[in-house]
């Protein structure tokens, strides 16, 4: 049994932030939650599944964001408590859906929770979803503890259902992958029925049609709900101030910048001097709440990660108040004081903070960050982002970067999103030349594709992961050929969602609970939309390569090339060597003309070490996973494989 | 200060011939390494090497051939720019019909000279040029009786000593090859043990060069053909000596097509012009196809070892060998001495011979004899 579901009364345990939001959902008796692999939002999901045949659960990995928002809206509109989980830049995939569902309403408490990657530890953008809240007129929460994070969610599906509206519950990738000790509230024992009603009046929330018209009307009644968040988050726990009551500077904050604002109070020892004012609810912002603490002092501080969002907003509300409250000094993102880009700690906080109030703190020595700024500047011992040993994606863009070079017509490669996007570093031979959103690889090269009507000739691939395809390649790929653009797509199936932890997808027999289901096949599909298809494993170098020089030739509309061999991590091939490796330092040529450490100084696997002292190439037998590709390229043969029984 | 290290590797190959269009695509620097590959005609680098002193620079054709030292090396005399290069003698030549089956280019010269050579032991295996549609492949021969199947010209440009690396690197020592002066170029500056290694040996055995004025570059000549004739219905192709100015394509049903040569001069690769030898004057012997003959060959013998293959080969029946007509003698003269004088004149005008160590040249010449050749 998970320690998620455990009964007892005020348990106490160590949970990770994304675990805290599982155990609120719980709490609050969620039916269904789906949702789409992207860290620093997974967990939320795959704890789910882990409870989901003990709690009567559905839960799912959905083909992309905007499905997810639309399989966990059904579970509503019939009634149901359902919780749909993403990643930030997901929220812009299931926006649309979005749109049109805050238009219409909702019926059982239904819940967004959106996970942000601040200085995108693991993005490729910092993308901020706390804007969707506003521009779709929506509540929005934002946990400053992990006891909020399970006491908020657990509470947004009860103001859903009061408002008839999503409410979305934001983390950031500090609060969701962090842990922290909170007390575990009752588990409800209510089974829900589900019924979808549509019998009804149409304007009837409960029984009518779900739709967002008529369109004035409908919005009309949604700003309805705005207002009546606005007056239930007057009164919101999760809003709090601490300090003095008049403050030389209050500080407004909210999400992990609650912590990092306390310990920069604390380390500056300013208790006395600085109030904090905590938001749980940044959107929509209660007025006379803000009116109260606004009036506390003169000068007031924002702190926030990325955007000025909450600054934003407040400061809208400081001019419609200002009759009331007098005008006041704002210090946040606008001025300078707190970064605009990039996560925060305490130390910006703590700087930002010294300079309004004119102390002096260093926060490291100016020694030590001259050294570090310097380092910096001319490329410290460059710790690059390499992929595993026995990684596919090695091998495969080993293939498809020679055969792009053998081709010699400058050819280029539209990345996507998966750990393959690491291909624009050195580790995949610095291949992908443009990197956007989920599937935009193919749309882009899609466009390309047509450019020969202005002289482009150079050959266009795309690639993207078999996860990615499912996603947002599909629709990119029937507009390739449809409009008959001459371009390469590359699968590049690893028979999971690597990147996020293996999350199962559409192309595997079995899903996130467990049971079995029909697979879908990336093949079967792309022939179906009328792409000429290859599948070849990658570490078959030689034959790959050929391929992909005769699809770069074909000039025939739309090829596909499936490049099918399972992650190193995946759970058949992790720990499993197939060789044992071995350095024949005999015939090993080093630095020599004739080979120049191709396998430790281009090729570059984690398992390849070249011993200085010796000049020779060596194994580290830790790290190599035993995938043998690395005896194919070494020119020597120098690299020996013997098969483990 | 720290004296800078002059690059004679990879980097140099590819700034001065592949970046700056000399590449004939010989494949001198292919199969010596992991970062040379040839495809379709073209060379390619696929990933840079940071070597300063390497076998690519060493062996390519088109950086730093010194002409002076080729020729007191292999002939042991100084190089005077006369247009055949350094000859014994110049013959006319045409095989019998002892090897049965054959369909040669022009007389069979060369194919019954490699025939004999490797019946009689004078080599271990031959580097031919065999193809795949209209794509030289080449094919390391160990069989005399396989000789025939690589007959014939391939009329573009071919990586030929990428198999003879690769007959090397599998360890053969007593190698012959078939090239056109590119490629024999590249041979000989392999047997001049150039990185002065302590334990080299020459791998070569026997050298026949053929003549060549240039060859077409196999990228554009490929869309062109395909437009004309399906290319697995190929016979044959050939260029007819002067004045015929034409390329015909023989097909397999008897058919026959004749493309102008302006047409096919628009299809040959810029590396070509540079070229200063017409009769691969560092082989052992040369061959092309006679004037007003296209049944028999000009055979030139410049060496010993050549001379007695030849003569082998004449007395057991193999070849049928005469004496050249003056007039013949002229002409062939004049087109070589013409072809070295325009690949001079445009390798100097973009100051390619006797440039400084730091650029390197693509030739080295004694400066007396430039003069007097491109005068
Ligand atoms: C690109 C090219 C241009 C030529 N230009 C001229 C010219 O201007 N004037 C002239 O007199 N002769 C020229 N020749 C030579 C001529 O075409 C004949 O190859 C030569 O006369 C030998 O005739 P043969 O009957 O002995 O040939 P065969 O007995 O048929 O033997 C021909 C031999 O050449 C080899 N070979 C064919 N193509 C290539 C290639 N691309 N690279 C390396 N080896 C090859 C084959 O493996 C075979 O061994 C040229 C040849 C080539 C390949
Ligand atoms: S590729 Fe082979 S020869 Fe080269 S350093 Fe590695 S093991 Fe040695
Ligand atoms: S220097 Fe040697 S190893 Fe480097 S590219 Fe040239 S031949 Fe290859
Ligand atoms: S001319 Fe020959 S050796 Fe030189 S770069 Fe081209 S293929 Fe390589």
């Amino acid at each position: 049994m998970s320690h998620l579901t455990d009964t007892k009364k005020d348990a106490s345990y160590l949970v990770m932030g994304n675990e805290a939001i599982v155990r609120g959902a719980i709490e609050a008796g969620v039916n269904v939650a789906s949702g789409y692999p992207g860290t620093p939002s997974s967990e939320i999901i795959e704890s789910l599944s882990r409870v989901a045949s003990e709690r009567n659960l559905y839960v799912e990995w959905s083909v992309n964001e905007k499905v997810a928002l639309e399989v966990a809206a059904a579970a509503s509109f019939a009634q149901l408590r359902s919780l749909c989980a993403m990643k930030q830049n997901g929220v812009n995939v299931a926006s649309d859906f979005l749109l049109h569902l805050v238009g219409s309403g909702t019926r059982g408490g239904f819940v967004l929770v959106t996970c942000d990657d601040p200085g995108a530890l693991s993005s490729v953008n910092e993308g901020e979803s706390r804007y969707f809240s506003r521009l779709m007129e929506i509540p929005l929460l934002e946990p400053g503890n992990f006891q909020e994070a399970k006491d908020m969610t657990k509470w947004a599906f009860e103001l859903s259902e009061e408002l008839k509206q999503i409410v979305v519950v934001r983390s950031v990738t500090r609060m969701s992958h962090a842990s922290g000790n909170i007390r575990y509230g009752e588990l409800p024992d209510i089974e829900r029925k589900a019924e979808f009603k549509y019998s009804g009046f149409i304007f009837d929330p409960e029984e009518g049609v779900v739709i967002s018209a008529p369109v004035d009307w409908k919005h009309q009644q949604q700003q309805a709900k705005v207002k009546r968040a606005m007056e239930i988050f007057e009164n919101c726990p999760f809003n709090t101030y601490e300090g003095p009551d008049k403050p030389e500077l209050l500080l407004i904050t909210s999400s992990a910048c609650y912590l990092y604002s306390k310990e920069a109070v604390n380390v500056l020892g300013i208790e006395d001097r600085v109030g904090i004012l905590k938001l749980g609810t940044t959107w929509p912002l209660p007025p006379k709440l803000l009116a109260k603490n606004l009036s506390r002092t003169q000068k007031i501080m924002i702190v926030e990660e990325v955007l000025p969002f909450l600054e934003e907003n407040v400061k809208i509300l400081a001019a419609e108040m200002a009759a009331e409250i007098g005008v006041k000094t704002f210090y946040g993102k606008k001025d300078g004081t707190i970064p605009m880009t990039n996560e925060l700690n305490p130390d910006l906080v703590i700087s930002g903070l010294s300079k309004i109030l004119g102390m002096e703190y260093v926060p490291v020595s100016a020694e030590y960050d001259q050294l570090a700024k310097l380092s910096a500047f001319v490329g410290a011992p460059a710790r690059d982002q390499v992929f595993c040993p026995g990684c596919p994606h090695r091998a495969s863009f080993l293939s498809i970067h020679n055969a792009l070079e053998l081709d010699g017509r400058k050819g280029f490669v539209c990345g996507d999103i998966g750990c393959y996007s690491m291909a624009v570093r050195p580790t995949g031979f610095e291949t992908l030349k443009t990197l956007h959103s989920m599937g935009s690889g193919m749309g882009v090269a899609s466009g390309f594709g047509k450019l020969g009507q202005f002289g482009m000739d150079q050959p266009i691939l795309a690639v993207c992961g078999d996860s990615t395809f499912y996603h947002a390649v599909i629709p990119a790929l029937v507009n390739a050929v449809h409009n008959k653009a001459n371009i390469t797509l590359v699968v590049l199936d690893n028979s999971g969602t690597a990147m996020t932890g293996f999350q199962p997808h559409p192309g595997l027999d079995y899903n996130v609970m467990g049971d079995e289901v029909p697979c879908i096949d990336v093949a079967k599909i792309c022939s179906a939309i009328g792409a000429r298809v290859e599948i070849t494993d990658p570490f078959d170098l030689k034959g790959t390569r050929e391929m992909l020089n005769n699809l770069i030739e074909d000039s025939n509309g739309v090829k596909v090339l499936i490049m099918r061999k399972a992650c190193a991590l995946s759970p058949q091939r992790k720990n499993k060597k197939d060789f044992e490796m071995r350095v024949d330092e005999t015939i090993c040529l080093g630095e020599e003309c004739g080979c120049n450490r191709f396998c430790t100084r281009i090729f570059r696997c984690p398992g390849l070490v070249w011993n200085e002292k010796k000049k020779k190439a060596e194994i580290d037998q830790v790290i190599c996973a035993g995938c043998g590709v690395c005896a194919d390229i070494c020119p020597q043969h120098a690299i020996v494989k013997e098969e483990v029984a | 200060m720290e004296e800078k290290v002059l690059n004679r590797g990879q980097q140099k190959v590819r700034s001065n011939v592949l970046d700056a269009g000399l590449c004939t695509g010989c494949g001198a620097c292919i199969n010596l390494c992991p970062y040379y590959q040839s495809y379709r005609g073209k060379t390619a680098v696929l990933f840079p090497c940071t070597i300063d002193e390497g076998r690519c620079f060493a062996y390519c054709p088109k950086i730093e051939v010194d002409l002076e030292e080729l020729s007191q090396r292999l002939f042991g005399k100084p190089y005077d720019g006369s247009p055949l290069g350094s000859c014994q003698s110049v013959l006319m030549s045409k095989a019998t019909d002892i090897i049965k089956g054959s369909k040669p280019q022009a007389g069979g010269t060369v194919s019954a000279l490699m025939y004999y050579a490797l019946k009689k032991g004078f080599i271990d295996g031959a580097v031919l040029m065999d193809r795949q549609g209209l794509l030289p492949v080449p094919h390391f021969v160990g069989d005399a009786n396989d000789v025939l199947a690589c007959s014939q010209s391939k009329y573009t440009a071919a990586p030929a000593l990428a198999e003879v690396n690769q007959a090397v690197k599998d360890g053969y020592k007593n190698i012959g090859m078939v090239g056109t002066p590119c490629q024999v170029l590249s041979a000989a500056k392999m047997r001049m043990n150039p990185l002065m290694k302590e334990d080299f040996i020459d791998p070569f055995g026997l050298i026949i060069g053929l003549f060549c004025t240039w060859a077409i570059d196999y990228r554009l000549f490929e869309p062109f053909v395909i437009k004309k004739i399906d290319i697995d219905q190929i016979e044959k192709i050939d260029i007819p000596p002067p004045p015929a100015e034409i390329l015909q394509i023989f097909g397999k049903n008897g058919e026959k097509l004749e493309i102008p040569l302006s047409e096919i001069r628009e299809l040959v690769p810029k590396g070509c012009s540079y070229c200063v030898d017409m009769t691969s004057e560092f082989s052992d012997l040369s061959v092309g196809v006679m004037e007003g003959r296209p049944d028999m060959n000009t055979l030139i013998i410049r060496t010993d070892r050549a001379r007695r293959l030849v003569y082998g080969a004449q007395e057991e029946g193999y070849l049928q060998v005469s004496e050249m007509p003056e007039e013949n003698l002229e002409h062939l003269m004049w087109a070589a001495g013409n072809k070295k004088r325009k690949g001079l004149i445009k390798a100097c005008d973009e100051g390619l011979i006797n440039a400084t160590e730091e650029t390197n040249s693509y030739l080295k010449i004694r400066q007396d004899i430039l003069n007097k050749l491109i005068a």
